[in-house]
């Protein structure tokens, strides 16, 4: 970047982000507080963090967070990847167009309005809530990302690359798996990831879709603290948010690591 | 024909209801030539091949590969392999991989693969770059590649598109010469597209001239360069002079308001004819010498020679090549042999113009 970045930006970088991450780290810092509310600091102590350790049911509910968001991750993966090929592969400019925006509603339409209609389609279709109807609607609302992460790989792929692969005596499926797949790989990635972080704090539609005895971690905080403070949530939040830290570094690398040739390589 | 590897028979190629991109095109290819098919920018020729390595299938028409319809042949089952213009080589493999990929797809003994492919990178002068990424590779080497990739297969045929249009002229020239030792070498049926004139005149054994989806004329280099059919074909292959005039018998032609003895016949007398004359066949001399009078207009240094751009009293212009320099503004004299002149019939075919020529050269007679 040529453009010098004004001490005025500087400051009102700093703001921002001290306004946004403020309250997670006031959050944190509580989290240690031996005095049982988040009003005056009177001591470090790792209770709160013993305490969650120690409480099973708390850690169920970690647990099938944890299995919701993998799982629905990786199904939505294959799922949309499929459908970034067939898209990719729709012949006419309209088809293409249409089936794009159906897509995009689906990412822009509002998650109370995706649970809700969830919550209907379910019970008229006889589906119990509880694990499988949260991964069936996990699943439903990561699809659209996870396309619109792949097709842009796909399009930025030189359809004489496929011609190519034929000629070379490829089968159809030969094509797939041994150049479209490692081209889009990048973008699997940041699809999967990308979906996994989506399942993972989704609040909404969770919330219309679990039934009793089921419930992910969002879910599970959220009626906590209509239950009254606790500094067991301010434990759990901490917790949450050095896990999607990790993720987020992990994904960085991963990122990296495919961008460097690009960034090497000489045009 | 025994030796045709390849035969077009009427082929139409069009893409819904837009005017047909190839019209009712039929060629032979015979084994082991190198071949190449010329033409203006959007005439058909990436079509043509396209077609050959069947990414597309003809609207129309019959496409013989050893004799045998392949017209729907899926183009993994077909014995011939192509360079494309943009290389098309797979950036997620390195040079080693993307050349065997025809033959992992094939499932090759490793040994094998690798004893191959060293071999066929060998051929493109790339020992040592085994393990090279494809972006680590530069524009010619990533050409190599590609070449590589297509002959390590061993095809019957290669198709190669525009493989040289994005090299600087050294570079470019060098590889004209290693394609066709390689071709030479190999055997291998060689199908080569340009829009280069030079580049066709220069490598090939057999060329096609196509415009408009129609071939226009085929035939070796010093045929298409010294006989050409007509005004559109001596106009794209190199510079020429082409005037309208008249035939008043065999071997006498008229032009700017002269009569001139030149070699060619078959003619009906007093048809109408364009003539053509190459710029490097016009020598400057006198004007009492000199076949026709001109005005030198201006004149440019290309290095080999002059080239000189003249106007005669009619205001046809005249190019002349010439390594002496010529003074603009001065009256000069163009001599030429009656061999030098080209006498082209308008709106005739290939075969009536192969036919018409066959009849005087023989010496069996005039206008039949
Ligand atoms: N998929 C397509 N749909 C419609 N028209 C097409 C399609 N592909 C090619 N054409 C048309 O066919 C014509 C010939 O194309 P082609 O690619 O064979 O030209 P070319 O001779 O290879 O030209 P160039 O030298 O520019 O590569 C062009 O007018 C082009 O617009
Ligand atoms: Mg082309």
């Amino acid at each position: 970047m040529d453009r010098k970045i004004t001490p005025v930006s500087k400051i009102f970088l700093v703001i921002i982000f001290f306004i946004l991450y403020a309250p997670i780290f006031f959050l944190i810092f509580y989290s240690f507080n031996s005095g049982g509310n988040m009003n005056n600091f009177e001591g470090f102590t790792f209770d709160w963090y013993k305490e969650l350790f120690q409480d099973t049911r708390l850690l169920i509910i970690v647990l099938n967070t944890l299995v919701v968001a993998l799982l629905a991750a990786l199904f939505s993966t294959i799922i949309g990847v499929m459908g970034a090929l067939g898209i990719h592969a729709a012949r006419r400019r309209q088809t293409k167009n249409t089936l794009l925006s159906i897509n995009n509603v689906l990412i822009v339409s509002p998650d109370v309005i995706i649970g809700a209609s969830f919550l209907v389609l379910f019970t008229m279709a006889g589906i119990k809530l509880g694990f499988y109807s949260v991964l069936l609607s996990h699943i439903a609302f990561c699809v659209p990302i996870v396309v619109l992460m792949v097709l842009p790989k796909l399009s930025e792929m030189s359809p004489t690359l496929l011609d190519a692969a034929r000629d070379l005596g490829a089968s159809r499926l030969d094509v797939i798996t041994k150049v479209v797949l490692p081209y889009i790989t990048p973008g699997i990635f940041a699809g999967f990831f990308m979906a996994l972080t989506f399942s993972l704090d989704d609040f909404a539609v969770t919330f219309f879709v679990t039934g009793n005895g089921f419930s992910t971690l969002s879910v599970e905080i959220y009626s906590l603290a209509r239950r009254g403070i606790s500094l067991n949530i301010n434990a759990l939040s901490t917790l949450l948010f050095l896990f999607t830290l990790i993720l987020v570094v992990i994904y960085y690398f991963i990122n990296q690591r495919q961008q460097k040739p690009v960034l090497g390589g000489r045009k | 024909m025994a030796n045709a590897i390849i035969e077009f028979k009427s082929v139409t190629k069009q893409y819904d209801n837009d005017p047909p991109v190839l019209d009712d095109v039929s060629f032979e290819i015979e084994r082991g030539k190198f071949y190449t098919l010329l033409g203006p920018s959007g005439c058909g020729k990436t079509t043509i091949l396209r077609l050959i390595a069947g990414f597309t299938e003809a609207s129309d028409g019959e496409i013989y590969f050893n004799n045998k319809i392949t017209n729907h042949v899926p183009a993994n089952k077909r014995q011939v392999n192509t360079v494309f213009q943009d290389y098309a080589l797979f950036p997620h493999l390195n040079v080693f991989e993307n050349v065997a990929f025809g033959l992992r797809i094939k499932k090759m003994k490793n040994a094998e693969i690798e004893q191959k492919v060293k071999e066929a990178l060998s051929f493109v002068n790339l020992e040592g770059y085994e393990n090279r990424e494809i972006r680590e590779m530069s524009g010619g080497q990533r050409q190599r590649v590609a070449i590589a990739r297509a002959i390590v297969n061993e095809p019957e045929v290669i198709l190669l598109d525009e493989p040289l249009s994005a090299l600087d002229l050294k570079l470019r020239t060098e590889m004209q010469y290693e394609l066709r030792e390689l071709q030479r070498r190999l055997g291998i049926t060689f199908i080569f597209v340009t829009h280069d004139q030079e580049e066709a005149l220069a490598m090939s054994d057999e060329i096609f001239v196509i415009n408009k989806g129609k071939i226009q004329q085929s035939g070796t280099p010093t045929d298409i360069y010294d006989e050409p059919i007509n005004r559109f074909v001596a106009d794209f292959i190199g510079e020429s002079n082409i005037v309208t005039g008249k035939m008043v018998q065999d071997q006498l032609v008229e032009m700017v308001g002269k009569r001139f003895e030149c070699v060619d016949g078959g003619f009906q007398s007093n048809e109408p004819v364009e003539i053509v004359i190459r710029p490097e066949d016009l020598e400057i001399t006198t004007v009492e010498r000199g076949k026709l009078q001109v005005k030198v207009d201006s004149q440019l240094f290309r290095g080999v020679h002059y080239e000189i751009s003249s106007y005669d009293q009619d205001g046809n212009e005249w190019l002349v090549h010439s390594t002496k320099k010529a003074v603009v503004g001065e009256e000069i004299g163009l001599y030429f042999d009656p061999e030098a002149i080209h006498v082209m019939r308008f709106n005739e075919t290939e075969e009536e113009f192969d036919k018409r020529l066959e009849a005087y050269t023989d010496g069996s007679g005039h206008g039949k």
